[in-house]
C-alpha cells in the first residue's frame, strides 16, 4: 500500500508547531508516532494534506511533578512511559495500560497524545488515565485550554480537540495516601491485541482498613467512547472493600456499559466480561490503595 | 554415537548467515533494468456477471505500458488437478468471488499502476451468492460452475471392511460434529515475482513458491509457451505453508505482461490479497462416529465431511480425499467408511496448507477418542496404546506403515510430559490432554498423471576436486532442505559438509516436484544420495586403476580416502596431484584426500556429474482416490499440551507442549526440531485465535494479520521436542517426514487439554475466550 502525497512540517518548538497548524488550518494533521495515523492514510481512510510532526519537540517529552500534580508530556511513548519508575511506582495501571498497547515495536513510536486523539473505543491508555482522574492540555496559537479526559472523547474517532489544536500534556492529580488504581485488558492472545474489553479502576480509602471514599470505574470497547460506570461507583462509595461488594459493583458497572456486537465479539459476552475485569481492577486498585502510603 | 560422520547431527544451516545479515535476496530485492510494474484488478463482488470491461482510459495513462485482460490473456483452462481445471487467468464471464481478477496493468512505477487500476471501468450485473455449504447445496441456490450440480467440486464415497458390521460388534457408539475455520498461511513474505523474456524469446520467473516445477509447467500452458523455454527460478523464500503450491495469477499475470511489453514485470501481492488469494486451508465440517468395544478396541468409524471451498477447485479433489484417508492410521481399524463433498462457494478459493486435508479429521476424532475414553473409563493413553499400529501393519485402506514408532511417541510424551501425575489430577482450570496423528512422507503420485521422476538431482566436482556442486529443483523456504540436501550428500559422498555447496529450486537443474506434502528429505533425498554414490562410484574407478587395486577397497570419509584392506602406496597420486598444482595453496600431507582422488578422476575423465533420481514404486490399493494418501513412508508423533483456563474469561494459555515424533532418521537434528516447533504454533494458532472472518457480501474483515491473530512469542510456551528414530527402509538413511506430521495432534490435544481443565468438550474452532466461556456457562445450566 502506498502513503498518497502531502506536504510535511517539522517544527522544533510549541510555538512554532502552533503557528504551522494555526496557519494550515483543516486541511493538516499532527504526527507523532504515526501508527494509527499512517496505517488509515495508505488505506485512504485519511488524506491530510499536510502532516506537522511533533516528535522534534523536547517540551512534549518531559515529565514534571511540582505543585501537588503530576503533568506528562503528551509526546512519550507507550515504551517510555511503560518504563519510567516514577509512573511504575506512583501510577502503576498507567504503566500497565503503556505496557499492554500493541507489540514492542508498536510502543516504540506510538505516543500518549496519538492513542488519545485517534479515541479509539479499545485503546490502552485512555480508561487508566480517566480513572486517574486525568486533564489534558489543549495548546493552540491563541492559548491553551485545559479539559477533563472524561469530558475529550466524543465518539470513535471523534474528540472535542479543534484542528489547529495541539494535545501538549496530561495533567494528574499526586495520588494521596490510601489511593490506588488498577488496570486489565482482555484479548485473545497474550500481546498485539486490540482490547476485547478493558477495565481500570481507581479508589481511594481512608485509611488502610477504611472505607472506600472515591472510586472511578472506566470501561473500554463498551460503547462509542471509554465509559465511566456510575452506578459501579456509586455502589462502592462509603462502603468496606469485601468480595460480595466487589461482586456488587462489577455487576452494576456491567449495567454501565453499552457494548455492541460486532466480529471480535458479543455484547452479550463484553457485558459478562465487564462484570469479571471490573472486579479484577477494583482488586488491583484496592491492593495498590491499601500498599500507597506516601 | 551415530554411525555416520555429517547427518544426524546439529547441522548449522546454509541459509543463516545470508538470512542473519540481510544479504539473503528475495524476491522483491531483485531489480532488472528497465523493470516495469504490474497490478491486478479484482472483483469487489462476491458473485456477478461481467457485462463491459473498459480500459481505454487506463491505456491512455502516462507511464502505463500494458492493460491485459481475458481478451488478450485467452481463456486456457488451468487450475492444481487436471481433472478440474476451472480458472482462467482472467474472468470473462462472470466473477466469483471479491478478488476474482479481472485485468492487469504493467507502468513504470507501482503508483502509476494502481492509478490505472482505477481507471479501469468494468459494468457488473449482480447475482445471488453462497457463502456457506448449506446455502451452496440448498435447492435451487445460485451455481458457480454450471457443470457442478449443487456446487460439489468434488466427492468421495469410500468404505473399507464393513462399518454396519463393525458397529453391530461395538458395546459403544460415539457421533460427534466438529467444526474448525478458514485459515490463512499468515507466511511472513507476501507472495512475489519478476519475470523477463530474453532476446530469444526465453521466460525467466523469478518467483516466491513452493513448487518451481508445477508454476513452470501452468505459466508454460496458460501462456502457450513450450515447457523448455520457462524457467522458473525460486530466490530465498518467506515461508509457503501450502498456499504458495500452486502457479498464481500473479505469477502468470508478471509473465503475460513481460510477454507484451518487452520488459521485465515485477509483482507483488499486498497482504490482503495473500489474503484474496488463499489457497490456505479449508473450512471442514466433520461429522464422526465411533464404534468400540468395552475394552476399547476401535471397531468402526463413519466419517462425513464438508469443506467449504471457495470460488475455484485448487487442490480441492488431493483435499478431500485426505480428509478420509488419513484417518485410516495410527490405529487399528478394520472397518470405516468415509463420505466427502468439497463444494464451491463465493468464497476466495481454499487449498492446501500445513497437514492438508487432515487436520481437522484429525481434531474431530482425536478428540472423540478421548470423550470414549471417558465414557469407558479408560486413560486416554490407555485407550490409544490399546488400539496403536506398529511397524509393518497395513491401514483398511491400505496405507503401509512400512515403519512406525508410534507407540514409542505415545509413550515418550506420556513420560516426558508427567501425564500419570497431572491427568485428572490438576486443580479446576487447569488441565493435560494428549493426542497422535501421522502424514505421509510425500505424495505417491505427482499432481498430474505421469511416469515422471519426482526427483532428480546433480552433483559436479569442480575441477579441483575440493567442491561438490548439488544441483537440485528442490526448494528451500525456510525449512532447511538445502542443508538437509548438502548433508545427505556429504554423507554418500564421504566428504566434509563444508565442501558441499548447493544451488537449489531452478527448474533449468534438474526435475523436483518441491516443497509440498512433507517431500523432499525422502524424495530429493534419495535422489541426492544417489547422485552422491554416481560422482563416488566414478572417482573411486579412476583412483583403484591409479593405484592398481580394487575399487572395492577404497572408500571416502570425512573427505579422505579410507584403504580398506590396509596401507596402499598412493605416492605417485600425491606427486601428480602436487605437481598439477603448482602454486596451488594446499600442498597436501598424511592420508590420500578425497580432493587429490578426485582431481585424478578430472584429468582421467574431464567434470565428473552424477546423477541420481527418484520415483517411488507403485503403491496403495487398487480402489477410486487410492493414490491419495500413499506415500512411501509416513512419519507419526504425538503430543501432550498442558492448559490454564481461565473460568471466568474462558481464556486459555498453553503453559506446556510435549511433541514426540518419529522422522526416521533425524538428517539435522536442530532442524527436525524446529520443524517441531514451527508445527506445534501453527496448530495452536489454529486452535485457539484462527479465523478468517467474512461480512455478509463475502468481503474479508481480517485480511491482515493485526486482526488475523497468529500466535506471538508470547503465546507460544517452550516445547519439550523428542525425537523418536525409526528406520525407514524406503527413506534415504532411513529419513522420513518431519515438515507436517508433528501438526496432526496439536489441535485435539488442546481442545482434550481444555476439557481435563474445564470438563468442558468444545467442538468448534477457534478456542476464543468467548467460545470457551460460552461453553463453560452453558455447562453450568
Amino acid at each position: 500500500m502506498l502513503l498518497p502525497k502531502f506536504d510535511y512540517h517539522e517544527p522544533a518548538t510549541l510555538g512554532e508547531a502552533c503557528q504551522v497548524m494555526g496557519d494550515l488550518g483543516q486541511k493538516t494533521k499532527a504526527l507523532a508516532g504515526g501508527t494509527d495515523l499512517i496505517v488509515n492514510m495508505k488505506k485512504k481512510i485519511l488524506s491530510p494534506a499536510c502532516l506537522v510532526y511533533l516528535g522534534r519537540i523536547k517540551e512534549m517529552k518531559k515529565i514534571d511533578s511540582s505543585n501537588g500534580l503530576f503533568k506528562i508530556g503528551a509526546g512519550l511513548t507507550a515504551a517510555e512511559v511503560a518504563e519510567m519508575e516514577e509512573i511504575k511506582n506512583n501510577y502503576s495501571a498507567l504503566s500497565r495500560g503503556a505496557s499492554c498497547l500493541g507489540s514492542p515495536l508498536i510502543r516504540n513510536l506510538a505516543t500518549i497524545a496519538g492513542n488519545l486523539v485517534s479515541a479509539r473505543p479499545a485503546a490502552d491508555f485512555p480508561p487508566p488515565l480517566m480513572a486517574y482522574g486525568a486533564r489534558v492540555v489543549l495548546k493552540s496559537s491563541s492559548g491553551e485550554r485545559v479539559v477533563s479526559l472524561d469530558d475529550f472523547f466524543k465518539g470513535p474517532g471523534q474528540t472535542l480537540i479543534a484542528p489547529e489544536e495541539i494535545l501538549t500534556e496530561i495533567v494528574l492529580d499526586k495520588l494521596r495516601p490510601f489511593s490506588g488504581a488498577g488496570y486489565i485488558k482482555l484479548g485473545t492472545r497474550q500481546t498485539l491485541e486490540i482490547s476485547l474489553v478493558n477495565v481500570a479502576a481507581f479508589v481511594s480509602l481512608d485509611g488502610p482498613d477504611g472505607v472506600i471514599k472515591t472510586a472511578r470505574i472506566v470501561l473500554g470497547a463498551v460503547g462509542p467512547v471509554p465509559l465511566r460506570a456510575p452506578s459501579g461507583e456509586k455502589a462502592l462509595i462509603g462502603e468496606k472493600p469485601s468480595e460480595a461488594l466487589l461482586a456488587k459493583a462489577g455487576e452494576a458497572a456491567a449495567f454501565d456499559s453499552k457494548p455492541i456486537d460486532d466480529y471480535r465479539g458479543s455484547a452479550e459476552y463484553r457485558r459478562a466480561m465487564v462484570d469479571v475485569l471490573t472486579r479484577r481492577a477494583l482488586n488491583e486498585a484496592i491492593n495498590a490503595a491499601r500498599s500507597n502510603l506516601n | 554415537m551415530s554411525e555416520y560422520n555429517v547427518i544426524n547431527s546439529r547441522a548449522p544451516r546454509l541459509d543463516a548467515p545470508g538470512k542473519a545479515t540481510g544479504r539473503a535476496k528475495y524476491v522483491d530485492d531483485m531489480s532488472l533494468p528497465g523493470m516495469l510494474y504490474g497490478a491486478i484488478l479484482q472483483s469487489p463482488l462476491a458473485h456477478a456477471r461481467i457485462l463491459n470491461i473498459d480500459t481505454s482510459r487506463a491505456r491512455s495513462l502516462p507511464g502505463v505500458k500494458a492493460v491485459v485482460t481475458a481478451k488478450e490473456a485467452g481463456l486456457v483452462k488451468y487450475g492444481v488437478s487436471p481433472a478440474r481445471y476451472d480458472e482462467t487467468l482472467y474472468c470473462h464471464e462472470k466473477v466469483r468471488y471479491v478478488g476474482d481478477e479481472l485485468a492487469a496493468v504493467a507502468a513504470v512505477d507501482l503508483e502509476t499502476a494502481m492509478d490505472a487500476l482505477s481507471l479501469i471501468q468494468v459494468d457488473y450485473e449482480e447475482l445471488p451468492a453462497v457463502f456457506t455449504v448449506e446455502q451452496a447445496m440448498a435447492e435451487g441456490a445460485p451455481l458457480l460452475h454450471d457443470d457442478y450440480p449443487r456446487n460439489i467440486s468434488a466427492e468421495v464415497h469410500q468404505e473399507f471392511g464393513d462399518v454396519e458390521a463393525g458397529f453391530k460388534q461395538s458395546d459403544l457408539i460415539k457421533t460427534t460434529t466438529f467444526v474448525n475455520k478458514r485459515q490463512d498461511a499468515a507466511f511472513l513474505e507476501p507472495h512475489g515475482c519478476l519475470a523477463e523474456f530474453d532476446l530469444f524469446g526465453q521466460l525467466t520467473l523469478h518467483t516466491s513458491t513452493q513448487v518451481p516445477h508445477y508454476v513452470m509447467r501452468t505459466v508454460a500452458m496458460v501462456l502457450g509457451i513450450p515447457v523448455g523455454q520457462v524457467r522458473v527460478v525460486k530466490p530465498y523464500v518467506g515461508g509457503g505453508f501450502g498456499p504458495k503450491c500452486e502457479a498464481t495469477p500473479l505469477e502468470m499475470s508478471a509473465c503475460l505482461l513481460a510477454k507484451v511489453t518487452g520488459k521485465p514485470v515485477k509483482m507483488n501481492y499486498s497482504r490482503e490479497q495473500v489474503f484474496l488469494h488463499s489457497r490456505a486451508r479449508h473450512q471442514f465440517i466433520h461429522t464422526i462416529t465411533t464404534g468400540v468395544k468395552k475394552d476399547g478396541t476401535l471397531m468402526a468409524l463413519t466419517n462425513e465431511c464438508h469443506l467449504e471451498g471457495g470460488a475455484y477447485t485448487s487442490f480441492g479433489i488431493a483435499t478431500v480425499y485426505y480428509s478420509g484417508s488419513l484417518l485410516g492410521g495410527p490405529y487399528k481399524l478394520p472397518n470405516m467408511k468415509y463420505d466427502g463433498y468439497r463444494v464451491f462457494t463465493n468464497r476466495p478459493a481454499c487449498g492446501a496448507q500445513r497437514g492438508h486435508g487432515g487436520v481437522a479429521a484429525r481434531a474431530a476424532w482425536e478428540q472423540q477418542l478421548d470423550m470414549i475414553a471417558v465414557d469407558l473409563g479408560l486413560d486416554p493413553v490407555e485407550l490409544r496404546l490399546r488400539n496403536i499400529m506398529s511397524t509393518g501393519d497395513v491401514t483398511c485402506n491400505v496405507l503401509d506403515m512400512s515403519s512406525l514408532g508410534m507407540k514409542e511417541c505415545v509413550e515418550a510424551v506420556r513420560d516426558g510430559s508427567d501425564w500419570n501425575a497431572k491427568r485428572g489430577k490438576m486443580t479446576k482450570g487447569k488441565g493435560v490432554g494428549i493426542a497422535c496423528g501421522f502424514f505421509v512422507s510425500g505424495a505417491g503420485y505427482p499432481i498430474y498423471r505421469s511416469e515422471t521422476f519426482h526427483s532428480t538431482v546433480v552433483i559436479k566436482l569442480s575441477e579441483d576436486g575440493g567442491t561438490a556442486q548439488l544441483l537440485t529443483g528442490s526448494a528451500e523456504i525456510g525449512q532447511g532442505s538445502d542443508t538437509t540436501m548438502a548433508m545427505i550428500a556429504a554423507e554418500a559422498l564421504g566428504i566434509k559438509l563444508s565442501d558441499v555447496r548447493v544451488t537449489s529450486g531452478d527448474t533449468d537443474l534438474a526435475v523436483d516436484l518441491g516443497a509440498y506434502s512433507s517431500r523432499q528429505t525422502l524424495m530429493t533425498g534419495h535422489a541426492t544420495k544417489e547422485a552422491a554414490e554416481d560422482v563416488k562410484r566414478q572417482v573411486i574407478e579412476v583412483l583403484a586403476q591409479e593405484l592398481s587395486i580394487p575399487p572395492v577397497d577404497i572408500d571416502f570419509k570425512n573427505g579422505l580416502v579410507v584403504f580398506k584392506n590396509g596401507n596402499v602406496d598412493f605416492s605417485k597420486v600425491r606427486t601428480s596431484y602436487i605437481q598439477e598444482h603448482r602454486g596451488w595453496t594446499d600442498p597436501p600431507s598424511g592420508d590420500l584426500t578425497f580432493k587429490e582422488a578426485a582431481r585424478m578422476a578430472f584429468l582421467a575423465k574431464g567434470t565428473i556429474v552424477g546423477t541420481g533420481k527418484y520415483k517411488p514404486g507403485r503403491l496403495g490399493g487398487k480402489y477410486k482416490g487410492a493414490a491419495v494418501g500413499t506415500s512411501p513412508a509416513y512419519g507419526c508423533s504425538a503430543q501432550v499440551v498442558e492448559v490454564t483456563v481461565d473460568m471466568e474469561t474462558g481464556k486459555v494459555i498453553i503453559d506446556r507442549m510435549t511433541d514426540a515424533h518419529d522422522c526416521g532418521l533425524a538428517v539435522n537434528i536442530t532442524s527436525v526440531e524446529g520443524q517441531m516447533e514451527g508445527s506445534l504454533s501453527m496448530g495452536m494458532g489454529e486452535a485457539l485465535f484462527e479465523e478468517v472472518k467474512f461480512d455478509g457480501k463475502g468481503k474479508i474483515l481480517n485480511a491482515n494479520l493485526g486482526e488475523y491473530k497468529i500466535p506471538t512469542a508470547l503465546d507460544m510456551p517452550n516445547v519439550k521436542t523428542i525425537i523418536v528414530e525409526s528406520n525407514e527402509p524406503n527413506g534415504p538413511f532411513g529419513a522420513k517426514e518431519v515438515g507436517e506430521g508433528a501438526i496432526m495432534p496439536t489441535i485435539p490435544a488442546i481442545l482434550n487439554a481444555v476439557y481435563d481443565a474445564t470438563g468442558v468438550w468444545i467442538h468448534e474452532l477457534p478456542l476464543t475466550p468467548e467460545r470457551v466461556y460460552r461453553a463453560i456457562q452453558q455447562a453450568k445450566k
